[in-house]
């Protein structure tokens, strides 16, 4: 039996799943409420909703003019190449897009929700094959490069495909968080349950908005994910999202082989927990690895006052990763109560047995996962 | 200041008497000064220590083995005291260490709130009286030196020590004062046996004095300075006075002050009955290939860092003894860099012991994990650790590589099993130190027993963070440890010509013996 992941690295008591299911059915949010939660999460959403617009522009770059590009040497200028960006980006004095691109593999290669079963259907296969005899005509090196890997050049357009709707959901999810921001500052959301409730409003308003992605080879015009798909904002790409890089995620490239050999991998996918409610904040080497690249965007990105903060305990800046990975792990059990209570199948209130079943069935399956993250944060 | 000038100066003299008007300043002090403002008036006093030390060095002639600057002086020489000083190739990298690492104590002296002035004035005598033991030219300054460097020390241990200081303070007198009398008598025996009061360093020849009597005398010491290197079975007393002592108090145990029992060792077991000392030499190279494997395995056992270390400090104490007993010129070089980087070598991990002590309230490796974290560890003092534990194990490019060969090399051939036995208690270094830093070190942070919740609940250990200057001695020290490892050249040409002149005084006394006496 394989070792969970999450095993190596809580040891602390945490809620039992019975406990989160009776607080997501009694319509309490996970997180605590309290001032200094508050200012952890709007401060850590709002540098979250700074970096994620720079990864959704970048991300939406990346699909749409380095498509199908077999040296994408500057994809992460967004089309900018100036000596002077060159610097700072080789200075890594930028955003750290990898990041992006590590939660795109994760999403592409879990593959959950609608966006992976189009990925794998005739009608994606056939748009495939236009768009590749369309770039053989006028690419000579994917011309020879076709016949020797017939199935290279279509998942190269399935990665492009995530990445561009990972794109459109995080420029959704910008938005929403600095909205939220925004929101606080004027008063509007002072509580935990307000911020749950504002993200599920953005969440549901944005529950049914098409994702669909089109390419340019040439002068002609391609869909990749065509608008007959049917693929939407939350059951194709959020929960996918939310499954992949909040709850499963991969271990980072530098540690796969290290887990293997410990036999830290599950052989089955559904089951890995190296997600971010699972991660260490503590940087150990160990299974549980905090997303770090993320951690140094947001710090660039911190509000002020959340940055005061962090400056008063602890060790200051010293430690501000482990402060920032620790506010994230809880705005993100609020992103994910505010999913949770979004997909609801039926209003908490109601009186019928079978509803409530239904919602107790759906509280205590989340509740059962989210037991096993790092729920130590959730108390005041 | 010309060389003739600095040569007119007493400066053998001035290295006991600095840090003696030191200690005395510290006493009369006016006003209440903090221990702050004490501390910078001893490390003033240990700057000025260093710098007539280095002055020492300048005027050292390395290519002369016998000692140099004397300082002759009657005192009582109705009784065969007198104050009579030299420097050799022996003893003068040990006066330097002893500065040094007296001012490092020093500056790693934190949060002293009860009598800092006695303190500070306890480890100016205590550096003083070291530096007179390493440069007496006469067996009764030498035990004075000695025993004076035993009062301090045990109210350093039995007033600034830990929680069982009372019993470790007394351990540690007990022996050492054992030890002194074991020493006093051999030099007195020494006397009665030749029925001079002449207490110089001359070999004693089997002429003047028969085997039997040089083997009792040499014996005597051999326990003596046994006691206080400290060598199985008589080192008890320096696990517990470790444990109990302070940091400061440790780095100049293990650093200097064991060194007097391997000076002693050579300088008197070796340099007085070199004849009784060869016919002796295969038991004693036993002995310390069982003072290595002892000291190693017992410290594999250990899991209080502090106590892991000192059993260290056997194993390595072990080599010397047995540089002493093949006694080749590379041995004996090799047993004068041995004392040199043990002494660096031990006082780094008693510092970095020290720091892990200070920011997380325990040396329990049991309960300390994951201490390397960068974002809420020790990171610095872990890597420090990292380097000192390799250097311990000698890894090559550090110093206990050099000095480790130095004594391996020298002494294969004479005791090719006892050299082998303790190739392997060092090489068990490796297994003690790998547990230490694999334990305390390696994996995620935390401060509690094993499979055991924390005690809050939580699992965001807060460590305090280490400031720069409680990391800044360590760091001066692996700094140390590293170029004495990449440079040995000049610590061997301070050394070589006195350690190669030791080694070939048995043959001498053999050829002189062969051709009716030395004359």
């Amino acid at each position: 039996m394989p070792v969970n992941p999450a095993d190596l690295v809580r040891s602390g008591p945490m809620p039992p799943a019975e406990a989160l299911a009776a607080t997501l059915l009694a319509g309490e949010t996970l997180l605590q409420d309290s001032p200094q939660h508050l200012l952890e999460v709007v401060g850590v959403l709002e540098s979250y909703g700074e970096v994620l617009d720079a990864y959704s522009i970048n991300l939406i770059y990346q699909a749409e003019e380095q498509f199908l590009n077999p040296f994408p040497f500057f994809k992460y200028f967004d089309g900018d190449l100036n000596p002077a960006r060159l610097w700072r980006h080789l200075n890594h004095d930028r955003i750290n897009f990898e990041y992006a691109e590590y939660c795109m593999k994760a999403m592409l290669w879990h593959g959950t929700g609608g966006l992976d079963a189009y990925l794998d259907s005739p009608a994606f296969a056939a748009g495939c094959a236009a768009i590749i005899a369309a770039k053989r005509r006028r690419d000579p090196l994917l011309a020879m490069l076709h016949p020797l890997a017939p199935s290279f050049l279509p998942e190269q357009i399935r990665t492009a495909a995530t990445v561009h709707a990972l794109g459109q959901f995080w420029r959704v999810m910008s938005d929403l968080f600095l909205d939220l921001a925004r929101a606080e500052r004027r008063g509007e959301v002072s509580s935990i349950p307000a911020v749950v409730a504002f993200i599920k409003q953005g969440l549901v308003a944005a529950v049914a908005n098409p994702i669909h992605y089109a390419v340019k080879v040439a002068d002609e015009r391609f869909w990749v994910l065509p608008p007959e798909a049917g693929l939407t904002f939350l059951v194709d790409v959020a929960l996918p999202y939310v499954e992949a890089v909040f709850l499963r995620g991969t271990p980072f490239f530098g540690t796969v082989s290290f887990n293997a050999q410990a036999e830290q991998i599950s052989p089955d996918q559904g089951s890995f927990a190296y997600g971010a409610l699972y991660a260490d904040p503590l940087p150990t080497m160990g299974a549980g690895i905090p997303p770090s690249l993320l951690m140094q965007d947001m710090y660039r990105h911190l509000p002020e006052p959340l940055h005061r903060w962090y400056r008063q305990g602890g060790r200051g800046e010293g430690d501000v990763h482990v402060k920032i990975c620790r506010s994230f792990q809880k705005a993100m059990f609020c992103v994910t109560n505010a999913t949770i209570a979004g997909t609801m199948p039926h209003p908490l209130d109601s009186r019928d047995p079978q509803q409530q079943a239904a919602n107790r069935a759906h509280a205590l399956a989340w509740a059962e996962r989210l037991s096993r993250g790092r729920t130590d944060c959730l108390e005041a | 200041m010309t060389s003739a000038a600095m040569t007119s100066l007493p400066l053998l003299s001035l290295l006991i008497a600095v840090p003696l008007l030191g200690a005395l300043l510290m006493l009369v002090w006016p006003g209440s000064p903090t221990p702050n403002r004490l501390r910078g008036g001893a490390i003033a006093t240990l700057a000025l220590q260093l710098l007539v030390s280095v002055l020492v060095l300048l005027l050292f002639d390395p290519d002369q083995a016998g000692l140099q600057l004397q300082e002759r002086q009657a005192w009582l020489p109705g009784i065969g005291l007198n104050y009579w000083l030299g420097v050799d190739g022996l003893s003068l990298p040990l006066v330097l260490i002893n500065g040094a690492l007296t001012l490092v104590s020093v500056v790693c002296t934190r949060e002293l709130s009860r009598r800092p002035r006695l303190y500070f004035c306890l480890l100016l005598v205590i550096s003083a009286a070291v530096n007179g033991a390493f440069l007496a030219d006469n067996l009764l300054l030498f035990f004075l030196f000695y025993e004076l460097e035993l009062i301090p020390l045990w109210l350093l241990i039995s007033i600034w020590g830990g929680s069982n200081r009372a019993y470790a303070a007394t351990k540690f007198l007990i022996f050492t004062a054992v030890s002194g009398m074991l020493i006093l008598g051999a030099f007195l025996g020494l006397a009665l046996f030749t029925g001079t009061v002449d207490f110089s360093l001359t070999p004693v020849t089997s002429e003047r004095l028969a085997m039997g009597s040089q083997l009792l005398l040499l014996g005597a010491l051999l326990v003596g300075f046994g006691i206080k290197m400290p060598l199985v079975p008589f080192h008890t007393w320096l696990p517990d006075a470790h444990t109990q002592a302070s940091t400061p108090v440790s780095v100049l145990l293990a650093g200097v002050l064991l060194k007097l029992g391997t000076y002693g060792l050579l300088r008197f077991g070796l340099g007085l009955f070199p004849e009784a000392w060869a016919q002796l030499a295969p038991a004693l190279a036993i002995w310390a290939a069982v003072s290595v494997l002892f000291g190693s395995l017992a410290a594999i056992a250990q899991r209080d860092m502090k106590r892991m270390v000192a059993y260290s400090s056997v194993g390595h104490m072990g080599t010397i003894l047995l540089a002493g007993a093949a006694a080749s010129p590379v041995a004996l070089l090799g047993a004068e860099f041995q004392m040199v980087s043990h002494g660096l070598i031990s006082a780094l991990l008693f510092l970095l012991v020290g720091i892990v002590y200070r920011k997380t309230g325990t040396r329990d490796l049991d309960v300390l994990h994951g201490l390397l974290n960068p974002q809420r560890g020790l990171p610095l003092t872990g890597s420090l650790m990292v380097l000192a534990v390799m250097a311990s194990a000698g890894l090559p490019g550090m110093a206990g590589f050099i000095s480790e060969f130095l004594v391996f090399q020298g002494s294969i051939q004479a005791f090719p099993l006892a050299t082998l036995l303790s190739i392997v208690g060092s090489g068990l270094t490796a297994v003690y130190f790998l547990l230490l830093v694999n334990r305390a070190f390696f994996g995620r942070l935390a401060i509690t027993p094993h499979n055991d919740p924390p005690r809050d609940g939580r699992l965001d250990v807060q460590l305090p963070s280490v400031a720069p200057r409680e990391t800044l001695p360590a760091l001066a020290l692996a700094v140390a440890v590293v170029a004495l490892g990449l440079l040995p050249a000049p610590l061997g040409r301070i050394s070589e010509a006195t350690t190669t002149a030791m080694a070939q005084l048995p043959l001498l006394l053999a050829a002189g013996n062969s051709a009716g006496g030395l004359g």
